[in-house]
């Protein structure tokens, strides 16, 4: 382990100033399809992840064969944070990629202003399980097609078609690599945020 | 449900009676910098609550050891539970714990996220002018 990273803060703001107030964005999708890098591009501090023991599932893991010698597991959370205003903190969690992790979604999820669930055109049903719980969820979401190679914007209509997203869902491209292009993809989470917390006033 | 959460009723508790042996290897190691505790004195916290050392946390601060002592310091900059693990290389859960005390105790503060933030209109769009502001 590192020696202490943290010197005493010597002249911090006195311990009595208002902690912030932390809000979150959930960034969802399969495994591999760009929601680490996304997070990435827009953290002001450099991505941080830590790590959530599993046994519950484990069993179930057992069962499928996929991980036979490991009962106790470990899954890592990537999340970021961007400074909003003087009081607000935004904070962004990727959800571990594979369904069977989906039970940690609700403790992500909750609360939560919205989400972004990145897909991969190449491989669609990899985001099924993401889909699928946001649907089921109050949580607003947007889905985002990742460009991994140039524009995929003539195939966004099929991307609803495929994935069966109602039309009330928004699906917008963005490239994950990309601060401004990522922002924007946030940003059209929190449209649909508002609007929903709108409509419900 | 979460390994950590159940409390009482938790199926999955370090030392209860059924828990199956093979858990038991790698899942309690961690949980020794808690006393062997899994349950975190409140449930609830979520991963995102700031955490903000109190006066008397930092009056305190040279009896303290090891995890609690770095979380009090570290924490004179409020800091998210998930940040304390991530910056302490902590498991989230043992994070979750050592803070439960921290804050049982008085050395902690927390400021958890609003109950309806999400429908809160006004911040939404705070959020949205500071991520404007950054594009």
């Amino acid at each position: 382990m590192d020696s202490k990273p943290f010197a005493e803060p010597a002249q911090q703001a006195p311990a009595n100033t208002r902690a912030p107030l932390p809000v979150k964005l959930v960034i969802a999708g399969g495994f591999g399809v760009g929601k680490t890098t996304a997070v990435a591009s827009v953290s002001e501090i450099p991505l941080l992840t830590t790590e959530a023991a599993i046994t519950e599932i484990a069993a179930e893991i057992d069962r499928t064969g996929e991980v036979p010698d490991k009962t106790t597991t470990t899954v890592a959370l990537d999340f970021g944070r961007i400074t909003i205003d003087d009081e607000i903190k935004l904070y962004l969690f990727g959800t571990p990629g594979q369904d069977r992790f989906g039970f940690m979604w609700h403790e992500l999820t909750k609360g939560a202003l919205g989400a972004l669930v990145i897909v991969d055109t190449r491989r669609l049903d990899d985001c099924y399980a993401a889909v699928d719980y946001f649907e089921h969820t109050d949580v607003p979401f947007v889905v985002g097609v990742n460009r991994f190679h140039g524009s995929v914007n003539h195939e966004l209509e099929d991307v609803r078609w495929a994935l069966a997203i109602g039309p009330e869902t928004p699906i917008v491209t963005f490239d994950a690599r990309d601060r401004s292009s990522v922002v924007d993809a946030l940003l059209s989470v929190l449209h649909r945020s508002l609007a929903k917390a709108s409509a419900t006033r | 449900m979460r390994p950590y959460l159940g409390g009482g009723g938790s199926e999955w508790a370090p030392g209860s009676q059924d828990m199956p042996e093979v858990r038991r290897a790698s899942g309690v190691r961690p949980y020794l910098l808690t006393g062997g505790r899994a349950g975190p004195v409140d449930a609830g916290l979520e991963i995102e609550a700031q955490m903000a050392t109190t006066s008397v946390g930092r009056a305190m601060v040279d009896r303290l050891a090891f995890e609690q002592h770095d979380i009090v310091v570290f924490c004179q900059n409020p800091t998210a539970i998930a940040e304390i693990a991530a910056q302490l290389n902590l498991h989230l859960g043992v994070a979750r714990v050592l803070v439960g005390d921290l804050i049982a105790n008085g050395y902690l503060t927390a400021r958890r996220p609003e109950v309806g933030l999400d429908r809160n209109t006004s911040i939404i769009e705070r959020v949205i002018r500071g991520l404007q502001a950054i594009r």
